[in-house]
């Protein structure tokens, strides 16, 4: 029966999702950094696709240039590389 | 004076593993190859006559994420043994997994000389920051409440927060690092992909990516890469291969 699930329905499930998802672009560079479908769940979001595991997202509120009373767009961005210093010993 | 120690992880029996170190060979000697042995006991002693640590510790033995795998025993093994008379002249350790290759004959020169220009302690392939991210590993981590704690217990760091991935396999350190992450008390659960850059990162080391070096690594299987291909792109090193090619470098 898993293996069933596994084999047939899964990539099936991935495929429709996969289909109905965007582009995820980063805020501040507007590169493409992802592809999953969102879908508002219960007061939050959910992230689905296929390659959702291997981001790494950071959610970010977009500045906008229009004083709105009534809508905000959240986006995504990336931490930059890795790039501290060594920390001197005592 | 740079010398590398060379640590292979394999698990491999007596035929396999002879035709791997056949193929380091190639890029360097045998007295810099250490064989980190995560298979059985039996097949242990059988193995050829190189320098060689048996790393009994269970938890390299589990499911890689969902278990938390760990590489702690590989680390402590490995430092037990660079800490034996006559192994102090390695100043650097490569840690490679049995399934990621040299391709190039001058990788120790290349990997020494990629850390200066990067200033580091360590270097890593697909090395980022992953905290407060959509990572998988860091959110599954985030549901132990001692995770976080556990940074910020050993951290020297201002930002305790900081967590950071790479892949292990192919990663490169200095003598002090390797040997400080190794003393470390792993005293929590961690996946090997975060627990070996962040404690070497929360003890005070500059951990970096190999940039574009790591063109040829991937975390998992991918159509048509080879130890050929890898070689026209100007890698280093190539993983995953699955089966040790014939041909030598």
């Amino acid at each position: 029966m898993k293996d069933y699930k596994q084999l047939l329905l899964r990539p099936l499930f991935v495929g429709m999702i996969n289909l109905l998802s965007s582009n995820i672009r980063d805020v501040d560079t507007g590169e493409c950094i992802g592809r999953a479908l969102l879908i508002p769940w219960r007061g939050r979001i959910l992230i689905l696709g296929a390659g959702v595991a291997g981001y790494a997202l950071v959610p970010k509120f977009c500045a906008q240039k229009r004083l709105t009373f009534w809508k905000c767009e959240l986006g995504f961005t990336r931490h930059p590389a890795p790039d501290y210093p060594r920390e001197p010993r005592s | 004076m740079s010398r590398v120690l060379n640590v292979i992880l394999s698990h491999q029996p007596r035929v396999d593993l002879e035709r791997l170190l056949e193929w380091w060979s190639s890029c360097t000697a045998a007295e810099n190859l250490l064989v980190s042995y995560g298979g059985t006991e039996e097949e242990f002693e059988k193995l050829p006559d190189v320098s060689r640590v048996f790393v009994s510790d269970p938890q390299l033995r589990v499911d890689k994420v969902r278990e938390k795998q760990s590489y702690a025993g590989v680390w402590r093994a490995a430092a037990q043994w660079l800490a034996e008379k006559g192994n102090e002249s390695f100043t650097h350790v490569y840690f490679a997994e049995f399934d990621h290759l040299p391709i190039v004959p001058d990788l120790a020169a290349k990997l020494v000389e990629r850390m200066e220009e990067e200033q580091a302690d360590t270097l890593g392939h697909h090395l980022r920051r992953i905290d407060g991210t959509s990572n998988v590993h860091y959110l599954y981590h985030l549901s132990d409440p001692g995770f976080m704690e556990f940074w910020r217990r050993i951290s020297m760091r201002s930002n305790k927060q900081v967590v950071l991935g790479m892949l292990s396999t192919g990663s490169f350190w200095t003598r002090k690092a390797f040997m400080e992450v190794a003393v470390q008390q792993q005293e929590i659960l961690v996946y090997l992909e975060i627990y070996l850059p962040t404690v070497a990162h929360h003890l005070g080391f500059r951990v970096r990516d190999f940039r574009d070096q790591s063109r040829c690594v991937f975390p998992v299987l991918v159509q048509g890469l080879s130890v050929d291909g890898a070689r026209q792109k100007g890698c280093w090193t190539v993983h995953p291969i699955k089966k040790c090619p014939l041909v030598q470098v």
